[in-house]
């Protein structure tokens, strides 16, 4: 029997593309299906109101992995990064403010502002992230081992990942061991005394967790941020000319030049499979097309128990997968401004807006942001990270005007006493209120606004219960635990099918791993 | 001056007393000193109230490792295990869940809640019983030094690796599961029930400043299902004559062994002559030499109290300085007129000779551990309570009995005031909680002690009040347990060494790091 093609890829997010342009240059035929109207899911850029262009879901690509960058030579394809010297800066309603830079030496002489030992131990704090991060790395660009019968060529992997761990001296690797487990809130308390720097950080190690500073992980969660593009101990950051969705649109450029076909409003029905071998894909439009492999960065339970059907698969790895957990809480709120708002606490100086404004005043009022979400609330005092693209990328607003994006946490995707429809412009209203606190004229200047709930998460971008990561990114859903249990290497039960999404190792945030591996993998198998 | 001892040790709590014994045993002449009038440290009784004997602090034994039960004949010293067989959560409705040793009678009780939860109770019992026979095997032996590249390292990472790989992969994922999640979480994989979830989970929080949910608190509840008691895993049991009588069967034995124990006799400075151990002052003045000296204290005690902190690598005073030694639980003893009446269940009743867990819910639990987190202790606590009396008539006068009640959260901060300010008002809530479930409990209270983490400080010694001595959290298990680099009971200075649950396997009357430290210090005499 015939293919159609060799690759199918599901879902035209950053890490579907990177999959096919990958196997497409690796001289596959591929074809990529996307449900939407356009490409880049949770890494887009849309025009919401006329001339304003904001990044709807992940606000860069600071975790991209360099070698997508380079294997699928994005930059011949017109991804185009501008330069951003601010990384945070943390207002403060009395004027009172921090600013992080990506130059860990000027955000130390900020810090001394506000406690001179805090200076001194930043330096010490961002040179062993560095190093942490470095190996995080190389830890995302890994294939997980598995608990037995592991090929030679993953363990010898691991092993050099283990000795490179080592390599960091017997100190550094006892830190490693001793930090990966614990909670954004005791190592941050160890290295800080500022209530303002811990809370900028803990802000970092909660993204897209349901958990508060206090969770043991969440020091991971923080790390795991650190990866790709270092940004002076904040979250890494990257800015992509033209927004986000222009690494998407680099990857598409890219995977088409080498042959592969992309195809929009094209949602997929079901995968085909028949006796445990994946045949292909039928279009809701009922046309059936066949492959060799089946590639699906949609998350776990949308392939697996959506598209493939829990028929197909064995009961213990569906009752693995039920038990995977999502719990969306990540909310965004993007502003059409007819002028750049006033932030008192920036004293004039623009250029501290032009990184992530983030509120997040201490460690406590994170947790007590937490304590909310446990009980199904939206947080009555959110944490708030707010960008302005456009003012280091004037494109994306007419001229004089400016687009700004909040991620709001926690915005748990259950919500106990209402549901998200009814609570959408209350969230809208709460994020505008949390904000005007710093930037006084903010609510003056709002042309327009659109609200993005976990509800809208799931049903616009597809992403199951809200869930960015597709899957809390906690200690138990990690490497040989992500999606479930046992789960090898991006290959499911079903053979010939690949995860490449963030669903899989090494999960969530624009870093392209998930579909670099899962595509090398499924090259290698394809013979 | 009196012939020096081979062998000094500070502290005559249980793992101080069998620490002494093992060297004893091995033919050393030994000297435990305590700076009580009474040996047994945290685990002691003491007649507070005329006719009345109370377990002051620890209250339920289970954990006591088997091999020192034997090594150290402890039957034959007075050791008195009288099984306590039942959990009762009674609940605000009035209604209640029982689990008694009879399972059918637990079955039904559950399946008037759920009978799935009613059949998956057998399962999950299994399960658990299969996960603490697996991890039994690292509380017997000393934590390897992953770091090491020292044959005896390696070997000893090697023999876990293969044991941990051992499992089937079931067992294995399900115990990471258990190391990485938060109890709650990890119940709600098993059952339905709310109250059931909540009890059970109760175990992953005794002794921690972790909520049910908190990633961690898993592993916390495997460490309550390591115990046995004549090989029955899981079994709780009570000492007769209450948990001192577990001290006295220890130095009984000790004593026989010909240790010397000196009570009242607190020890203010480690002695050390040419960078090794020499012997110890005590507060008094007088001073006793030794060829070497072990700590039960915790670390902070060990080293930066009893020894100078300017002697030791800067490594190790800065981990000792940040291990958590956070208290988090408070005793309330009661001396009763009468027996208790149960409204959910009044009248006699096995109910009364076993626990009763005041946790209806696991958000109860969670409420009670976020009024902990700013600082307060919650009116309405998480409490575990016994009646001794009821299963050793010994206990109080005829008709009378003693009620013992473990209770969380009682943060060692508090946000307002001092414990002494604060004792009472903390009683208080801990009498009215139980009072909506025992109507005539305040009419029958006789005496009231009561015991904050300050109060179990002061008495005790313990840093913080952490009945541990130390959290039990993943970033300080194993071979980070105080320090990393000082887990293997040896400390710095020559001829000291560390034995108390400070060190690895950590807390509960388990009596291991005891044994474990006598052994490794043998290992140094090549004894």
């Amino acid at each position: 029997m015939s293919a159609d093609f060799d690759v199918i890829v599901i879902g035209g997010g950053h890490n579907g593309l990177v999959s096919a342009a990958w196997l497409a240059k690796a001289g596959r035929k591929v074809l990529l299906l996307e449900r939407r109207s356009a490409l880049g899911g949770s890494a887009s850029t849309e025009e919401l109101f006329p001339g304003f262009h904001f990044n709807t879901g992940a606000a860069d690509a600071g975790l991209l992995q360099s070698s997508v960058i380079k294997e699928l030579d994005l930059h011949s394809h017109g991804l185009e990064f501008i330069d951003s010297r601010v990384a945070a800066f943390a207002p403060q309603p009395d004027g009172r403010a921090l600013t992080l830079w990506r130059d860990p030496e000027k955000s130390s002489y900020e810090i001394a502002a506000h406690s001179a030992n805090d200076a001194r131990a930043f330096l010490l704090f961002q040179q062993q992230n560095e190093r942490f991060a470095k190996l995080l790395t190389r830890y995302a660009g890994l294939r997980p081992p598995t608990i037995r019968n592991n090929s030679p060529g993953v363990l010898l992997a691991w092993v050099q990942l283990a000795l490179r761990l080592r390599g960091l001296g017997r100190r550094d690797m006892m830190e490693f061991l001793r930090v990966l487990p614990m909670s954004a809130y005791h190592y941050l308390n160890e290295h800080f005394e500022g209530d303002l720097l811990r809370g900028l950080l803990a802000s970092v190690s909660v993204t897209g967790s349901m958990q508060g500073p206090r969770a043991s992980g969440t020091a991971f969660m923080l790390l795991y941020q650190l990866m790709g593009t270092p940004n002076g101990s904040f979250r890494s950051s990257l800015v992509v000319r033209g927004g986000l969705g222009q690494l998407s649109a680099a990857l598409a450029r890219a995977a088409k030049a080498s042959g592969a076909v992309i195809k929009t409003t094209a949602p997929v029905q079901s995968i085909l499979s028949e006796n445990g071998r994946v045949l292909g894909v039928r279009l809701q439009t009922g046309e059936g097309l066949r492959a060799k492999a089946v590639l699906s960065s949609a998350d776990p339970h949308t392939t697996f128990l959506g598209l493939l059907g829990a028929p197909q698969l064995e009961p213990r790895f569906s009752r693995r997968l039920r038990s995977l957990k999502l719990r969306g809480s990540t909310s965004s709120v993007h502003l059409a401004l007819s002028a750049l708002p006033d932030f008192p606490a920036a004293a004039g100086e623009m250029q501290r807006l032009a990184g992530a404004i983030v509120i997040c005043p201490s460690l406590d009022y994170a947790e007590h942001a937490y304590d909310d979400a446990k009980v199904g609330r939206l947080s009555s005092q959110p944490i708030i990270e707010a960008r302005i693209p456009s003012l280091l990328d004037p494109s994306l607003a007419p001229a004089g005007s400016h687009t700004l994006s909040m991620t709001v946490r926690y915005a748990p995707y259950q919500l106990r006493e209402s549901d998200w429809d009814a609570q959408r412009e209350n969230l809208g209203d709460l994020a505008v209120e949390t904000l005007s606190k710093v930037a006084l004229d903010l609510k003056s200047l709002i042309l327009n606004r659109k609200v993005i709930t976990p509800l809208d998460y799931e049903r616009d971008y597809g992403l199951r219960q809200g869930s960015i990561m597709h899957g809390l990114m906690g200690l138990d859903q990690l490497l040989f635990m992500r999606p479930v249990p046992g789960f090898v290497g991006y290959r499911s039960p079903i053979d010939g099918l690949y995860l490449c999404g963030a669903g899989a190792h090494p999960g969530g945030g624009v870093t392209g791993a998930p579909g670099l591996n899962a595509a090398r993998q499924a090259h290698k198998e394809l013979g | 001056m009196a012939e020096p001892y081979d062998a000094i040790v500070i502290g005559g709590g249980h793992n101080g007393l069998v620490n002494a014994a093992y060297l004893a045993r091995a033919g050393l002449r030994v000297q435990v000193l305590e700076k009580r009038p009474l040996v047994g440290g945290a685990t002691v009784s003491e007649e507070i109230y005329p006719g009345f004997k109370f377990s002051v602090f620890s209250y339920v034994v289970s954990l006591l490792r088997p091999e020192i039960i034997r090594d150290l004949e402890l039957p034959k010293h007075g050791l008195t295990i009288l099984p306590l067989e039942s959990t009762l959560t009674p609940l605000p409705n009035g209604d209640y869940i029982y689990r008694g040793s009879d399972p059918h009678e637990t079955f039904r009780s559950i399946a008037r809640f759920s009978t799935r939860d009613a059949e998956a109770y057998r399962e999950y019992g299994h399960a658990m019983y299969q996960m603490a026979k697996a991890v039994r095997y690292i509380l017997g032996i000393r934590p390897p030094d992953p770091t090491s590249l020292h044959p005896r390292e390696l070997g000893a990472l090697l023999r876990l690796g293969r044991h941990f790989l051992k499992l089937d992969e079931d067992n294995f994922y399900t115990l990471v599961k258990l190391m990485t999640m938060g109890s709650a979480d990890f119940l709600e994989e098993w059952f339905e029930t709310d109250p059931l979830i909540a009890t059970l989970s109760s175990s992953g929080i005794i002794g921690t400043f972790l909520g049910p949910r908190s990633p961690g608190s898993a592993y916390v509840l495997l460490h309550h299902y390591m115990g046995e008691i004549d090989g029955v895993f899981r079994a709780w049991g009570f000492q007769k004559g209450g948990t001192g009588g577990i001290a006295e069967a220890i130095a009984s034995s000790a004593r026989h062994l010909g240790v010397e124990i000196r009570t009242d006799a607190p020890v203010a400075k480690v002695l050390t002559r040419r960078g090794r151990a020499s012997g110890v002052v005590l507060e008094n003045g007088d001073e006793l030499q030794a060829r070497l000296v072990v700590s039960s204290l915790d670390p902070k005690l060990t080293f930066l109290k009893l020894t100078d902190p300017a002697d030791l690598p800067d490594d190790l005073v800065n981990a000792v300085r940040h291990f958590d030694t956070h208290g988090s639980s408070g005793k309330v003893n009661l001396a009763l007129d009468a027996a208790p009446e149960f409204n959910c269940w009044p009248g006699d009743g096995p109910h009364l000779r076993g626990a009763i867990s005041i946790s209806p819910s696991v958000d109860y639990i969670e409420r009670a551990y976020d009024a902990a987190k700013y600082g307060h202790f919650s009116p309405n606590p998480y409490i575990d309570a016994i009646f001794p009396s009821m299963i050793d008539p010994d206990m109080a006068p005829p008709g009378k009995h003693v009620m013992s009640c473990f209770v969380q959260y009682a943060p060692y901060n508090l946000a307002e005031g001092t414990w002494e300010q604060q004792r009472e008002a903390f009683g208080d809530a801990v009498v009215n909680t139980l009072s909506q479930y025992i109507p005539n409990l305040k009419k029958i209270i006789l005496h009231r002690q009561v015991l904050s983490p300050w109060d179990i400080e002061q008495t005790v010694g313990l840093s913080g009040g952490n009945i541990f001595q130390g959290e039990l959290s993943l970033s300080q298990l194993f071979f980070l347990r105080p320090a990393p680099g000082y887990a293997q009971y040896r400390t710095p200075i020559h001829g000291y060494y560390q034995c108390g649950s400070g060190t690895h396997p950590g807390g509960g009357i388990t009596g291991a790091p005891g044994r474990l430290a006598a052994l490794e210090i043998l290992k140094d005499l090549r004894r």
